[in-house]
């Protein structure tokens, strides 16, 4: 293991992580870690807040009663949820060629890892994980279910970045098929129209799904540090353009911080949570700032 | 389009060099995979575009410049054939117009400016028009100018004029005008109203090769009439009565109608003497005879006129109804007779320059002393009879003689020669043969091909050799020198050379009975004529000639009474007034290189009546020459055009040669001077592509 450069602070390298080849192992490795830290995870609470309370009927489960209310009002009130059940966790991964771009490690194996923690996390909370990779079209299911975590994991490794993406098409189709509320998590490089992202991202939304949007980039996809004057090639379309970078290297930040910062805009008006990942970030660094994040921002919700 | 050394061509494939060096940088060039170039392709890459096009602008560049040089190394050239074995290009057109007398008939000319006109209206500006002008001859009246407008103003601008029609000097001219022409198609326009009088097939005449004869027949729309043909003079002398002259005046009628009545009249000196009518039948000929006039006055003009004066033209072409001639007495031929003896030694030389008619001779017979004074200035011949010549004299004689005059020395005993002036002699006398004992010397060894025997050459028209010589001077002819006689030893009897404007001639014997019996002879007289004809230059002058003729001037003057010292000092000047009132000096033609000036020549171009006169107070006989058109040119009888189109591009009626052209020298060398440009053009490329990839290198470092 290495530890990441940033003081007062130990976390796991990504790239060590990923030697490691067993995903199961690198979530608890990740995730034990974040939870011996934290003592308490704070993701799921905003799930299973209580609702209402509302009077007994003939029928109900005494066990749902809520005795200190009895105690004081002397009546059986039955205690309410928002979610009256564990929640569903799923994860939609992009698998699209882009994605398996990366100078220490592809922006693929990060996500896939991240996937893997997030799914060990939630599935230690009890929830119900699964996973749906997609690149133009769904590649692979896997149905949310407390079971399934093995079946995630596996998915999950087989994942190649093969062919182009598209991030809109699927995520319109996806949109139906989440019926029940839960938390969907999508993992991509999302590169298309902040617009285009969330009109797809829209209808997953307004069924009250709760959103998390894991930008994943390459170092060099952010402060283009090319060098030499050369063809680039498209991986998706194939296209190619001479370029040379020190000429625009400039203008391809700004409009990369430009994209970014749409990205967070819209994301906070959706709302929907939006988190850019560094690929040379720690991971569990990651998470950490993520769940800090997400702590945060539901107690001003 | 050829090349001189095509195998040069095989450097082309130095074109793939370039392309392959690019090819393999564009290899070398590492290709980085990138995610998306989403981002990059919003930046304005303006920048990464410009590198291409250079590249592509130098690539280019090279391309060409090897393209050029190998192409200039291949030596190309082009051919007259290839180019007019194009489909297209421009084209070099000539147009010939005919402007003969007979385009004057009915409205025949304007209908020629239209059909011109018409044919020059599909014409580019690329292409290059000539215009030519022909009858009897052929002018250039404009030379390959693209200006369309100005060809046909050209062509409104000219008017048919007195020739008649011949088409080989303009099928020449036009010829050797596009055999000049490097433009791909070559293009006659023939405009003319086609007379089958004025073609005569020449198998030498063709176009160049890819030349169209296109042809565009033009009809007056009447039929010919009449015309009148030369008139017949009969000329009547009796003695003392001065000379009459019959005129008789022949009417052609080409119609199938007769004509009736039609008035003709005579005219001298502007007025009408005698008026007449005339019938002709259908396509037959007619003549009529004035009656006889006498003529005093030299240079008489007389016009026979068909049609009243003023009055209705008799048919639509006028030029062939006039005929112009001049009636001139008959003008003696000044001849002095020089003999040292009694009147005998001149008698039969006398005698018989009394009797000649054409020409006339005045004789005057004179005594050695009037070879010193003026007498020698008022004759055009001088006859010496066996007379002794001092320097003075010779000094005389051969100035009168280099002015023109003409001298026969006859040779006896006392006869000699300063041997100062020796070599101005055709010969060089010696000393005198004697013939007495023995048989007689008798001439033989005749030149019957010159102007004095030629009369003599048919059998049975002079003997010469009957008569008897019994003594002569021996001559030894000078080597410029002709003998037209020898003596049956070989020895040269008569001998000729030509000194400046006149002749001389030796003779060996005397003119009178006492050397030689050649005097009781039958060919004495014509002898004599001839000689004096020979030395005086007498030709008898016509009383009209015909439009593209040439008037010998000088003979003209001997005609009309000139001595040898008004002809000299008529060739230091003459005016010319032609018959359109125009004044100018003849030119006067320059001496050859051995001393000989050729006479004075005169080509006549209008019709009517050209005067000529002699500058100076002393002045010569004034000369008036009549001119008519071509009686031939009023036959309007039409040829087929096809006909003189496949004689002239050997390709039968469709109008286009399609022989190998062969180019003049500069239009040759003009067409292999292509390779010169291509190679300047390949090094001013290389030259750019050096400075343009100096500047790129520079940019991207």
């Amino acid at each position: 293991m290495a530890t990441s450069s940033m003081p007062g602070a130990k976390f796991v390298d990504p790239v060590v992580l990923s030697r490691i080849g067993n995903l199961e192992l690198i979530a608890k490795t990740v995730v034990d870690g974040l939870i011996n830290g934290t003592h308490r995870s704070p993701f799921f609470g905003a799930s299973v807040d209580f609702a209402e309370h509302r009077g007994y009927v003939a029928g109900d489960d005494i066990r749902r009663v809520d005795w200190r209310v009895y105690a004081r009002t002397d009546k059986y009130y039955i205690k309410e949820f928002e979610a009256d059940s564990n929640a569903n966790f799923s994860v939609l991964l992009d698998v699209s060629k882009s994605m398996g771009f990366g100078t220490r490690i592809s922006k693929l194996d990060y996500a896939k890892t991240l996937a893997a923690c997030l799914s060990y996390l939630a599935n230690a909370q009890r929830d119900r994980v699964g996973l749906i990779t997609f690149d133009s079209e769904v590649i692979d299911h896997v149905p949310a279910s407390a079971k399934h975590l093995d079946v995630v994991l596996h998915t999950l490794d087989r994942a190649k970045p093969a062919r182009p993406g598209e991030l809109v098409g699927p995520l319109r189709k996806l949109a139906e098929h989440f019926g029940r509320r839960g938390i969907i998590v999508v993992i991509s490089d999302f590169y298309a129209e902040p617009e285009e992202i969330f009109h797809a991202v829209g209808p997953i939304v307004h069924r009250g799904n709760d959103v998390v949007l894991f930008h994943v980039m390459d170092p060099q996809e952010i402060d283009f540090s090319f060098t030499e004057a050369s063809s680039f090639e498209d991986m998706e379309s194939g296209d190619q353009m001479p370029i040379v970078p020190t000429k625009l290297a400039a203008d391809y930040k700004r409009l990369v911080e430009a994209h970014i910062e749409t990205l967070s805009k819209k994301a906070a008006q959706q709302p929907v949570d939006y988190m850019l990942l560094n690929t040379d970030m720690p991971l569990d660094f990651a998470l950490f700032r993520f769940l800090s994040m997400r702590q945060r921002l539901a107690r001003t919700r | 389009m050829s090349f001189l050394t095509p195998l040069f061509l095989l450097g082309l494939a130095a074109l793939a060099v370039p392309i392959l060096i690019h090819l393999t940088q564009r290899e070398r060039k590492s290709v980085v995979e990138f995610p998306s170039l989403m981002f990059l392709r919003k930046i304005p890459y303006e920048s990464v575009q410009r590198r291409r096009i250079r590249d592509w602008l130098l690539l280019a560049l090279r391309l060409a410049a090897i393209a050029l040089i190998v192409t200039a190394f291949a030596r190309p050239f082009l051919r007259g054939s290839d180019l007019a074995a194009a489909p297209g290009g421009a084209r070099d057109i000539v147009v010939l117009l005919d402007r003969s007398y007979s385009m004057g008939y009915g409205e025949a000319w304007a209908r020629a400016q239209s059909a011109a006109a018409d044919a020059l209206s599909s014409t580019t500006p690329a292409d290059r028009i000539s215009v030519v002008l022909f009858a009897d001859t052929a002018e250039v009246a404009l030379r390959s100018t693209p200006d369309r407008s100005r060809a046909i103003a050209e062509i409104d601008a000219a008017t048919p004029g007195p020739g008649s029609t011949k088409y080989g000097p303009a099928l020449k001219l036009a010829g050797s005008l596009l055999a000049e022409s490097l433009l791909p198609r070559k293009e006659v326009i023939l405009v003319s109203d086609f007379q089958r009088g004025g073609w005569q097939p020449d198998d030498t005449l063709r176009m160049p090769g890819g030349t169209t004869v296109t042809t565009a027949v033009v009809d007056g729309g009447q039929a010919a009439s009449l015309a009148l043909t030369p008139v017949a003079l009969l000329r009547t002398r009796e003695q003392g009565q001065p000379e009459r002259v019959a005129v008789t005046a022949g009417v052609l009628n080409r119609t199938a109608t007769a004509a009736n009545d039609v008035p003709i009249n005579l005219e001298i000196d502007g007025r009408i003497v005698q008026d007449l009518k005339i019938s002709v039948a259908p396509s037959a000929s007619a003549s009529i005879s004035f009656s006889p006039l006498t003529i005093t006055a030299p240079n008489t003009r007389a016009v026979v006129r068909l049609g009243t004066a003023g009055g209705a033209a008799v048919d639509g072409l006028t030029r062939d109804n006039t005929f112009n001639f001049v009636l001139t007495p008959s003008a003696p031929v000044p001849v002095m007779a020089v003999s040292a003896g009694s009147a005998d030694a001149t008698l039969y030389l006398s005698r018989a320059l009394a009797i000649g008619e054409a020409p006339h001779f005045n004789a005057s017979m004179q005594s050695p002393e009037a070879l010193a004074g003026d007498a020698l200035n008022r004759a055009r011949v001088i006859f010496l009879n066996d007379i002794a010549i001092g320097d003075a004299v010779a000094t005389r004689l051969v100035t009168f003689v280099e002015g023109g005059g003409g001298l026969l020395m006859a040779l006896g005993q006392r006869a000699s020669w300063p041997s100062s002036r020796a070599a101005w002699l055709p010969a060089s006398i010696g000393p005198t043969v004697d013939r007495t004992r023995g048989a007689a010397a008798r001439l033989s060894g005749m030149d019957y091909g010159h102007a004095i025997f030629e009369p003599f050459r048919a059998p049975r028209s002079g003997d010469f050799s009957t008569a008897r010589f019994y003594s002569y001077r021996g001559l030894t002819a000078a080597k410029d020198a002709s003998v037209l006689a020898r003596f049956d030893t070989g020895e040269p009897a008569l001998v000729e050379r030509t000194m400046g404007r006149g002749r001389v001639i030796v003779y060996a014997s005397t003119l009178d009975l006492n050397w030689n019996d050649l005097a009781l002879k039958p060919m004495f007289l014509p002898f004599v004529h001839q000689l004096g004809r020979h030395l005086s230059g007498f030709k008898e002058q016509p009383a009209w000639l015909t439009i593209g003729q040439v008037l010998d001037v000088d003979a003209a003057e001997v005609a009309a009474g000139a001595t040898s010292g008004s002809a000299a000092r008529a060739a230091a000047g003459r005016a010319i007034l032609t018959p359109g009132g125009q004044r100018r000096d003849l030119a006067i033609p320059a001496a050859t290189a051995g001393g000989t000036t050729p006479a004075a020549a005169l080509e006549l171009t209008e019709q009517g009546f050209y005067e000529i006169r002699s500058a100076g107070r002393e002045a010569g006989p004034t000369i008036v020459a009549a001119s008519n058109v071509n009686i031939t040119e009023s036959n309007l009888d039409r040829m087929d055009p096809n006909e003189l189109v496949a004689s002239v591009t050997g390709n039968g009626p469709a109008g286009s040669t399609s022989g190998q052209d062969v180019l003049p020298d500069e239009a040759q060398e003009l067409a292999q001077r292509v390779w010169w440009y291509l190679l300047f053009a390949g090094i001013l490329l290389l030259i750019a592509e050096t400075v343009i990839a100096h500047r790129y290198s520079r940019v991207r470092t």
